[in-house]
C-alpha cells in the first residue's frame, strides 16, 4: 500500500493524514468515509487517495454536492453504530452543512442524556495565505467553538497531523479537524514518523519553543509566523515561548497558565477574524485565570474583520504577518 | 388517487404484477385493532390538550387531531426492526411504534406510554431525561430517530441508519414523517436525492395538512399533488387519503415492499387537515390566517368515522357497535372519557399517573452529557 509506514523516510503533513485514515480504516471495520470526490479522485488534495481501491464503495462513499446530507447521513450512521470520517472539500463549504453539525450532531449526546454518541470526524483543508480568496481560505473554527458538543483540533506538524487524526478517529465525540492546506506539502516540515501505532491526545497544547520573556499562543499556520518572529527577537536577545494549541476544544489552559507564570506576558495570534474569534477566547480566559501573573496588557493579532481577499497584496494586508507579530511582541516585552 | 401523465402508481408497479392491496390480507381483528389505535392516538391528543389547559404541562403542544390515520396506518405496515422518524405532530407514534406486537408486550420495539408521558411532563422517566421538549426524544434501541426542531432535519439520519443496516446485511426500512411545510427545506432534497442514488429504503411520508404554521400550501409549492416531486428524484411518489387509515396502510405497505426489495426510496403524500393551530400557542390566533369554514370543512372527514363506516360495510361492526364511543367529529373541549373505549383511557391513565408521580431531573444534569469523553 502506498501509505505504508516506511522507516527513516521523511514524510509531509498530507502523508501523515493519509496514513492516519488508512490505518484507522484497517483497524476499525466500522469506520466509513464520506465526502465529495473522495473515491476515484482521492479527494481534491489527495488525502483519501487509495482508500476506495482498498475498501470499495461500501466504506468510501462519493457523495453528491450536499454537505447537509453528508453530515446528516453520517449522523444516522453513527446513530446506528458506525464511525464516520466526513471530508469537506474545503472547510469553507462547511457552512452548507452547518445546521446538521451544530443542531443535529453536536447536540446528540446531550439531548439523549448520553444514550447516543457521535463518533464523527469532519475534516477539511483550511486557512489563508495561498490566494484562495473568500471561499477557499477560511478559518471558521469560532462558529463551532461557540456550539457546545464539538471538539476542534488544528494540527501543524506531520507528526501531530497523523497522531491527532488517529486520536480523532477513535474519539467517541464529533471532532472537527482544520487541516492547514498550505502545510500539506511543505518540504521544510517533513519529518520521520514513528513506525509503530501512536496517537497524540486531543486537548494538549505543545510548547514549540521555550522562552521566558513572552508567551505567544497560536495554532495552525500562524505557528510558523510566530516561530519566525521568535527567531527575529532572539537576535535582539529576547526569548519568546511559542505555544501551539493544537486543540481548541478542549483547550489546554494549564499549559498557557504555566507559561505565563514564567513570562508574565501574553500575545495570541490567529488568522481568523478578530470579533468573537478564538484568540479573544484565549485572552479572556487568561484575563480571568492568570491575571495576577500578567505584567503587560494581553494582546492579540488576528485577521482584520474582513473576508479573505484574492490577490496577494490585499490578502497579506488583512492577515497577521511576521512583522506585525515581531513588532507587537517587542511592545509587550518592553511594556 | 391522482392520475397524471407520469402516474406515480404506474411507475411504482412497472414490470410487476398489479399490487394486491395489503389491506386485503387484514382480518377482522386487524380492523378492530386499527380502530382501537385510532382511538388511542385521538385520546392521547385530546387528553393532553385538556391537561395543558389545566396548566399541568409546560411547553407547546402540537396537536395530531384528525391526522391519526397517517400515524396508525403507516406504523401498522412496519416490522419491529424498522426505523421511524416522527416529528412534533406525531407524538403518539413514539409509543405506538410496533403496537402490532402487543401494546404491553415487553419485547415491543417502541417506547412505553410511561416514557412518552414522562417526556411530556418533563420528568426523569423521559427517554431523554427531559433535556429537550415535546417530541424531541428518540431511542436507538427502539429504532426511533430523535427529532429536532429543524424540519426535514432528520431525513438524512434516516438515510444513514438504513445505510448502516444495509452494510450489516439487514433489510430494515426507515419511515420519516414530515409536514408538507418541511418539503421546501434544502436538506429534504439533499437527503432524498442521495437515498435515490444509493437505493436506500427510506419512505418519506408527507402529512399534507394544508398549513405550514400560518402559511397555506399555495405559498409553499406549485404542484397539485406533492408526490409528483418524486419524479424529480427518479423515485415513486404515492398519494394516500390521510383520513383513511387503510389507504395509508396500503400505500405505505406498497412503498415498504418496494424498498425492502432493494428498489430504493419513495414518497407517500397523505392528504389530511390540521384541526387546530400550529401549536396550542396559536389556537386562538389561527382564525387570523385560516377561515373558520375551512376548519369546519376539514374536520368533517374524521379518520375514526371513516374507519367505522368501512367496518360496518364489511360487517365487522354492527351499526349499534359503531354508535358506541362517539369521539369522532368532536374537538378536545367536546369529548369526555366516555367517548373512548375504557382500555384506551386506562392505558393513558397509567402513563399520566406515572409521569405525575415521577421526579423532575436534578438541576445539575443540565451541565451533563455534552461529551461522551472529556478529550
Amino acid at each position: 500500500m502506498a501509505t505504508a509506514t516506511e522507516t527513516g523516510v521523511k514524510k509531509n503533513f498530507l502523508t501523515g493524514l493519509k496514513e492516519a485514515i488508512a490505518e484507522e480504516m484497517e483497524s476499525n471495520p466500522n469506520l466509513i468515509c464520506m465526502g465529495e470526490d473522495i473515491g476515484a479522485l482521492g479527494g481534491a488534495f489527495g488525502v483519501t487517495d487509495g482508500l476506495i481501491a482498498r475498501w470499495g464503495r461500501e466504506r468510501v462513499i462519493d457523495m453528491p454536492i450536499s454537505e447537509a446530507a453528508i453530515v446528516g447521513v453520517a449522523a444516522g450512521l453513527c446513530l446506528n453504530g458506525k464511525s464516520v470520517m466526513v471530508e469537506m472539500q474545503f472547510i469553507d463549504f462547511i457552512s452548507c452543512g452547518f445546521d446538521q453539525i451544530v443542531n443535529m450532531t453536536a447536540t446528540y449526546h446531550y439531548r439523549t442524556a448520553g444514550e447516543v454518541n457521535m463518533p464523527m470526524v469532519i475534516r477539511g483543508p483550511a486557512g489563508a495565505y495561498g490566494g484562495g480568496a473568500l471561499y477557499h481560505s477560511q478559518m471558521n473554527e469560532a462558529w463551532f467553538a461557540n456550539s457546545p458538543g464539538i471538539k476542534i483540533i488544528v494540527p501543524s506538524t506531520p507528526y501531530d497531523a497523523k497522531g491527532m487524526m488517529k486520536a480523532a478517529l477513535r474519539n467517541p465525540d464529533p471532532v472537527l479537524v482544520y487541516e492547514i492546506k498550505d502545510l500539506y506539502r511543505r518540504r521544510d516540515l517533513e519529518e520521520v514518523l514513528p513506525e509503530e501505532d501512536y496517537i497524540v491526545p486531543l486537548g494538549k497544547a505543545s510548547v514549540r519553543r521555550e522562552g521566558d520573556d513572552l508567551t505567544i499562543v497560536t495554532y495552525g499556520q500562524n505557528v510558523y509566523h510566530c516561530l519566525e518572529a521568535a527567531k527575529n527577537l532572539e537576535k535582539e536577545g529576547y526569548h519568546v515561548e511559542v505555544i501551539d494549541l493544537r486543540s481548541l476544544v478542549p483547550l489546554d489552559e494549564a499549559t498557557i497558565i504555566e507559561s505565563l507564570k514564567k513570562t508574565n506576558r501574553l500575545l495570541v495570534v490567529n488568522e481568523a477574524p478578530m470579533t468573537c474569534g478564538f484568540a479573544g477566547e484565549v485572552l479572556s480566559r487568561m484575563s480571568e485565570k492568570a491575571f495576577e501573573y500578567l505584567d503587560a496588557p494581553p494582546a492579540r493579532i488576528t485577521r482584520l474583520d474582513t473576508p479573505v481577499p484574492w490577490v496577494k497584496p490585499l490578502e497579506l494586508f488583512v492577515l497577521p504577518s511576521v512583522e506585525q507579530i515581531t513588532e507587537k511582541a517587542l511592545k509587550l516585552i518592553k511594556y | 388517487m391522482a392520475t397524471t401523465k407520469t402516474d406515480p402508481d404506474q411507475r411504482h408497479n412497472e414490470g410487476r404484477e398489479p399490487a394486491k392491496l395489503a389491506s386485503d390480507l387484514l382480518t377482522a381483528d386487524d380492523y378492530h385493532e386499527l380502530l382501537k389505535q385510532l382511538y388511542m392516538a385521538r385520546y392521547f391528543d385530546v387528553r393532553l390538550i385538556k391537561e395543558k389547559k389545566r396548566g399541568r404541562l409546560r411547553g407547546t403542544l402540537y396537536s395530531s387531531h384528525n391526522q391519526e390515520g397517517i400515524i396508525v396506518g403507516a406504523l401498522y405496515g412496519l416490522r419491529p426492526t424498522d426505523w421511524i422518524s416522527p416529528i412534533h405532530r406525531d407524538m403518539p407514534a413514539f409509543f405506538m411504534k410496533d403496537f402490532r406486537s402487543g401494546w404491553d408486550n415487553p419485547e415491543r420495539v417502541g417506547m412505553t406510554i410511561e416514557e412518552v408521558c414522562g417526556q411530556v411532563w418533563g420528568k426523569v422517566t423521559s427517554p431523554g431525561r427531559a433535556r429537550d421538549n415535546w417530541s424531541h426524544i428518540g431511542s436507538r434501541a427502539k429504532k426511533i430517530i430523535h427529532s429536532t426542531s429543524m424540519l426535514a432535519g432528520t431525513i438524512p439520519a434516516a438515510v444513514g441508519v438504513t445505510l448502516a443496516d444495509r452494510l450489516n446485511g439487514l433489510d430494515s426500512v426507515a419511515v420519516t414523517f414530515n409536514g408538507e411545510g418541511s418539503t421546501a427545506q434544502g436538506v429534504f432534497h439533499e437527503a432524498i436525492n442521495f437515498a435515490a442514488v444509493e437505493k436506500l429504503p427510506v419512505i418519506t411520508i408527507i402529512e399534507n395538512n394544508q398549513w405550514a404554521y400560518g402559511t397555506p400550501t399555495h405559498y409553499e409549492y406549485s404542484l397539485e399533488d406533492f408526490a409528483r416531486r418524486a419524479d424529480g428524484f427518479g423515485i415513486p411518489g404515492l398519494v394516500a387519503d390521510g383520513q383513511d387509515v387503510l389507504d395509508v396502510y396500503n400505500k405505505v405497505c406498497q412503498a415498504v415492499e418496494f424498498s425492502r426489495a432493494g428498489n430504493g426510496p419513495s414518497i407517500v403524500e397523505c392528504k389530511t387537515f390540521r384541526s387546530y393551530g400550529h401549536g396550542d400557542h396559536d389556537d386562538d390566533r389561527a382564525e387570523k390566517y385560516r377561515p373558520e369554514e375551512e376548519v369546519e370543512e376539514g374536520r368533517k372527514r374524521d379518520p375514526i368515522a371513516i374507519m367505522k363506516k368501512i367496518m360496518v360495510e364489511k360487517g365487522f361492526l354492527s351499526p349499534a357497535e359503531a354508535a358506541k364511543f362517539p369521539a369522532e367529529g368532536k374537538g378536545a373541549s367536546e369529548v369526555t372519557d366516555e367517548d373512548f373505549p375504557p382500555e384506551v383511557v386506562a392505558y393513558l391513565n397509567r402513563g399520566v399517573e406515572s409521569a405525575v408521580n415521577a421526579p423532575v431531573p436534578e438541576a445539575h444534569e443540565g451541565g451533563m452529557w455534552v461529551f461522551r469523553e472529556e478529550n
